[in-house]
């Protein structure tokens, strides 16, 4: 392969930062953002990386303090033994709920411009509190936050150190988890090794597969550039969550986001299935997109697609070679929004099994780090300090 | 409550209960029973049905009466209540036995709207019951049972609106009947505390009307409570809600400011002033005070007998009153007979199992949302 000229791209694209990662803005409309290994992620220049700041997000990824009864910490959900994300098609949620979509991993969500299914948050440090704060997953709240951090003292000194606080304030909460999250990189796979040059880190069948990727399947048109995921909005017609028809708390929960996103009465009472960017946008034609993922480290975070739909990479090739699914937004029963990229493939089994082994070729080596011992509660000092 | 004019019934009414208040500042027809209100029995059938089911908090474990008990006078027993997880008491959780003829709630008395306010306050306050409302009202139309309640009491499909209405509703029930003091069959070491309540003690500046609360906030300098402030979970809820409130210098103040955070005096004179509460029920909802610091009516007696705590905010009619060790023993036989009848029956209680699970909807897909 063209090793010199991949390389100078996958450079570019890194020291572009986040544009550069296929939001269309440097790409022309019919050229596709090149496949690249996957570099260092941008680091806001508002919150800057620094040891101290990482430990400390990384005990408050940790703590479950942060949520509403003390009992859910965001490793609860982005638990690293089920891939930093969680193993049920849907989210386990708070306790007494259950969540509506599939818990995402944390794993790379450093170079994403936005985060949730449908880029509901615009940085890792808004993501955190609409998780940690929101009803159906960590029903926290700031006050309490604070008022909690401010009686451990193991925190009361790292947040004066790592920004000066005099008590633990929410906001740093937020940075700080951040600033953790964007140390869980996987850019050292089979595929970015091989795009880095080294031409034996592929097998020949997933050579093959990277070969119908590009090619036959067409799976680049949208999974482009170093990350895998040109960040934009599709609906494929993957099939509404089991658990709606089933679960009674499921059924809840459903209810509650359509109430809670604001949408229309009318739709209100006959919407069936997740409508996904059409709660940011209200627009017909986003109902039921979702944004591409990345597909790095896949091989620990199934099940797939917003709903955990499918468990495995057989049946996402299986689905994608049938040229997608339909629901009820691609029906016509509420929009007809489902992308037109998607056309039955008509590969072979031999095909299928190739693509499944480039698929299996973006997972490396499982991250696990050791869990931290987290800091006691201390009452304060019995006289009050005046003033 | 207020008060009235020398009239012809009061002195039928002190009579009739053979008692004298000849040398009494207070009128006796300030007190009697407590009327029971006018209520919806439906609407209140369906208010004690949620009032008793734990789905109305965040974590779907909490329900009213965990804390407000009915065997306990709907208070708890506990100096400090119980708070939602992760989060613990600073105050006493008070009855709730005559609630809905209060002026104001709580023992800062912040909320002085309606029992609608106080319930929405009590179930999403993030160290009560934590829940957000959208969710609550998804839960509770999943529910059959509340779906075919909720419209046989004419409120139409379940949603928060209503909820609030309705458990206001059933607290509308929760009135005192029976006492000693209503029926007029006090003992005579009772009578003779009334005497004492309403006069030499001066208990009735403050203790007055049919529930003996004037519903207003004063300072009588009950003593902090340590445990608020030597268990950090107790601490960080005060925190909490002083952070919420706006009660200055939350870090660092070590003493709970109560009505303060209404009123904002810039010299702190309004700090530790409290809700004048009820003297109806006191035997079943011991211990006693915002803070639960005392255990029985007799240390209460003798509290106000030494001229209560110390504090410079103290309210100066708050003074050594003098009394004998009968007299103490009269005053403390008078507010045994302001206690009635638990309210434990089928009446007040919801009795039948709730079952907490969460059926499906069949045919969901047919069914509107």
């Amino acid at each position: 392969m063209k090793k010199g000229k991949t390389l100078s791209i996958a450079i570019i694209a890194t020291s572009f930062g986040l544009t550069a990662f296929g939001l269309g803005s440097s790409a022309s409309a019919d050229m596709n953002p090149a496949l690249a290994a996957l570099g260092q992620p941008p680091i806001p220049p508002d919150n800057k990386q620094s040891a101290e700041k990482v430990e400390l997000g990384k005990l408050l990824f940790f703590d479950s303090r942060i949520g509403g009864d003390a009992s859910v910490s965001c490793a609860d959900c982005h638990a690293q033994k089920q891939g930093w994300g969680f193993n049920d098609p849907i989210s386990r949620g708070y306790p007494g709920v259950i969540h509506w979509r599939n818990s995402q991993t944390v794993i790379n969500s450093a170079y994403l411009g936005k985060l949730f299914w449908t880029g509901s948050a615009k940085s890792l440090e808004n993501q955190a509190p609409a998780a940690a704060l929101g009803a159906v997953s960590g029903n926290g709240e700031r006050d309490m936050v604070e008022a909690r951090l401010a009686f451990i003292p193991e925190y009361v000194k790292r947040f004066n150190k790592v920004f000066g606080d005099d008590w633990p304030k929410v906001n740093n909460v937020w940075r700080a988890i951040a600033a953790f999250e964007r140390t869980l990189i996987h850019n050292q796979t089979p595929y970015d090794k091989y795009m880095r040059g080294d031409k034996n880190a592929l097998t020949k069948e997933q050579k093959r597969g990277l070969k119908l990727f590009k090619g036959k399947a067409n799976c680049v048109k949208c999974h482009n550039g170093p990350l895998l995921s040109d960040q934009k909005y599709y609906n494929l017609g993957v099939p509404r969550a089991e658990d709606w028809l089933e679960n009674g708390m499921a059924q809840i929960t459903f209810r509650y986001e359509q109430y809670a996103k604001g949408v229309t009465e009318e739709l209100y009472r006959k919407i069936k299935d997740d409508a996904g960017l059409y709660y940011r946008t209200k627009q017909k034609a986003d109902m039921g997109k979702f944004r591409t993922p990345p597909l790095r480290y896949t091989a620990y975070t199934a099940p797939f697609m917003h709903n955990g739909s499918f468990f495995d990479f057989d049946e996402i090739v299986d689905f994608y070679n049938a040229g997608g699914g339909s629901n009820e937004f691609t029906d016509g029963t509420l929009a007809k929004s489902k992308t037109k990229l998607l056309k039955p493939l008509k590969l072979s089994d031999q095909e299928k099994e190739d693509l499944v082994a480039f698929l299996e070729s973006l997972s490396g080596e499982e991250i696990k780090i050791p869990t931290p011992k987290l800091p006691p509660y201390a009452p304060l000092p019995a006289v009050a300090k005046t003033n | 409550m207020n008060r009235k004019a020398s009239s012809g019934i009061g002195w039928r009414i002190a009579l009739a209960l053979g008692v004298t208040i000849a040398a009494s500042p207070v009128l006796a027809d300030d007190f009697g029973p407590v009327k029971p209100m006018k209520v919806d029995a439906k609407k209140a059938e369906l208010g004690k049905r949620l009032f008793f089911d734990p789905r109305l908090s965040g974590d779907a474990a909490i329900s009213c009466s965990k804390c407000h008990i009915p065997a306990k006078g709907f208070s708890d027993g506990l100096a400090l209540s119980k708070a939602y997880p992760g989060s613990d008491g600073f105050r006493n959780t008070p009855t709730l036995i005559n609630t809905a003829h209060k002026a104001a709630w709580f023992h800062d008395g912040r909320i002085g709207t309606n029992l609608n306010d106080v319930t929405r306050e009590m179930i999403t306050e993030t160290y009560t019951m934590n829940m957000d409302m959208r969710l609550m009202q998804e839960r509770i139309k999943q529910d059959p049972i509340y779906v075919k309640m909720f419209k046989e009491a004419g409120y139409g499909e379940p949603s928060n609106g209503s909820i609030r209405k309705a458990i206001p509703e059933y607290l509308k029930t929760l009135n005192s009947r029976g006492s000693a003091f209503d029926s007029g069959n006090m003992s005579d070491a009772a009578k003779r505390g009334f005497d004492l309540f309403t006069g030499k003690a001066g208990c009735a500046q403050c203790h007055s009307g049919p529930r003996f609360s004037d519903d207003k906030p004063h300072n009588i300098a009950v003593p902090e409570n340590p445990d608020i402030w030597s268990e950090p979970k107790r601490h960080l809820t005060y925190v909490a809600f002083g952070m919420f409130i706006g009660i200055e210098n939350y870090m660092n103040i070590r003493r709970d400011v109560g009505a303060h955070i209404r009123t904002h005096k810039s010299d702190g004179s309004d700090i530790g002033k409290f809700m004048t509460p009820t003297l109806r029920e006191l035997n079943q909802t011991a211990p006693y005070m915002h803070n639960g610091m005392i255990k029985t009516l007799e240390e209460v007696v003798a509290f106000y007998n030494r001229g209560g705590g110390n504090d410079t905010n103290k309210d100066p009619r708050v003074k050594p009153l003098n009394l004998s060790r009968e007299e103490q023993v009269n005053l403390v036989a008078f507010l045994k007979s302001l206690s009635g009848d638990p309210l434990t029956g089928p009446e007040h209680v919801w009795k039948e199992k709730i079952n907490v699970n969460y059926a499906a909807i069949e045919d969901w897909l047919k069914k509107k949302n």
